[in-house]
């Protein structure tokens, strides 16, 4: 059984540091931690500043960025040492308890602190974040765009990984086989944001 | 040159058990992978309605700058050299490369990148490119710049002039007052 808390603690511990290069090369990519102030605004700026009719897809790039960056780092994790070590020995189900895992992972990383409220395997899944930070660019009443690209990205990748057959480092096939849509976000006045998760109709 | 003894950068992590937020000299700080940023740098190249290039410097100098002239203020630094080492390290803490602001002063610099996340990031995912990608980077030295200058953002414009993501064996970035 998936213990999201142990999950949270031991991982939010975990610091990955630069090399000499000031590079850091973990979970078969390069990563990096910059404010998340940077993120927001450029999605912010790009999204206000595009024609109306250039919205679309404007955030579906976005979220794409998401869903690449969440299929690739996502399989890093699920087979790094780390995972190894403190998830694995949880799973008994698969992969639903992988996808559990994953979504206690998301959480202690600090993308957004995020559960799975319902799961139809290979078919539909509902993600709950009560805390992100794509939401900080709204900090006065309720914007009636939602901004949570990362997430709804990120949600979609974790659904390839767990459904979508055999990973493809390429991601010529395996990413894309979900979709996933905001339909609440604190940043638009809801206590939380809200992403569902469907087979993709592209 | 002037020798000065390096001023170490200490960085204040701290998680957030309540928001499950990760929050580096108090800012909320987030991890990413270079497919991301590949994306986000193609997304900004493909946007030439926007000039949505200099969009993507713009908000790198704005986050960098605030960082930069926060930790300045917060632990009293005021040598520009001290200043100048520390975007260094900070450049290098973030995982944006090995940066070396080789010279520096109110009106203008030069800047090189022996490593660099964004390039090392895009071959990796595609490969080498043509021209220049490196908006980030960019926008990180124009924030430092002020930030170590006491000035406010767009005080200062960086241009890469060489690349590694071209080929070449470090990036070469020009600074000058707008």
């Amino acid at each position: 059984m998936i213990n999201r808390k142990q999950i949270i603690a031991a991982m939010s511990r975990i610091e990955v540091s630069a090399n000499d290069d000031g590079l850091m090369p973990e979970f078969n990519v390069f990563v990096n931690m910059m404010p998340a102030k940077f993120w927001n605004s450029f999605a912010e700026r790009l999204t206000r500043k595009v024609p109306p009719d250039m919205l679309e897809a404007a955030e579906y790039l976005l979220v794409n960025a998401a869903h690449e960056c969440g299929y690739h780092t996502g399989y890093g994790i699920i087979t790094s040492d780390e995972w190894k070590a403190v998830v694995e020995p949880m799973i008994e189900q698969v992969p639903e308890d992988i996808l559990h895992g994953a979504f206690a992972v998301f959480t202690a990383w600090g993308w957004a602190k995020s559960e799975i409220v319902e799961l139809v395997p290979n078919e539909r899944m509902v993600v709950r974040a009560y805390d992100y930070y794509e939401s900080d660019g709204v900090t006065y009443g309720a914007s009636a765009k939602p901004s949570a690209y990362l997430i709804r990205g990120v949600s979609a990748a974790f659904m390839d990984l767990a459904y979508g057959g055999t990973y493809d480092p390429s991601g010529k096939s395996g990413v894309h086989t979900f979709q996933c849509a905001q339909t609440k976000g604190i940043e638009c006045g809801d206590e939380y944001g809200e992403f569902v998760v469907t087979r993709s109709t592209h | 040159m002037t020798k000065y003894k390096k001023t170490e950068l200490v960085l204040d992590k701290v998680f957030d058990t309540q928001s499950c937020r990760h929050l580096i000299s108090g800012q909320t700080a987030v991890l990413h992978c270079h497919h991301f940023t590949a994306l986000y740098t193609q997304l900004a190249l493909d946007c030439s309605m926007l000039d949505a290039k200099s969009l993507l410097a713009e908000c790198s100098e704005d986050a960098w700058h605030e960082f930069l002239s926060g930790y300045f203020k917060e632990h009293s630094i005021s040598r520009p050299a001290d200043r100048i080492s520390l975007a260094e390290q900070t450049f290098a803490a973030a995982g944006l490369g090995r940066l070396r602001v080789t010279c520096a002063g109110p009106e203008s610099g030069e800047a090189v990148l022996d490593h660099s996340h964004v390039d090392s990031g895009w071959i990796k995912k595609w490969g080498q490119h043509e021209a220049p990608v490196n908006y980030i980077g960019a926008g990180f030295i124009s924030g430092a710049f002020s930030a170590v200058f006491d000035r406010p953002v767009r005080t200062f414009t960086a241009t890469e002039t060489q690349s590694i993501v071209s080929g070449a064996p470090c990036s070469r970035f020009n600074v000058v007052v707008r």
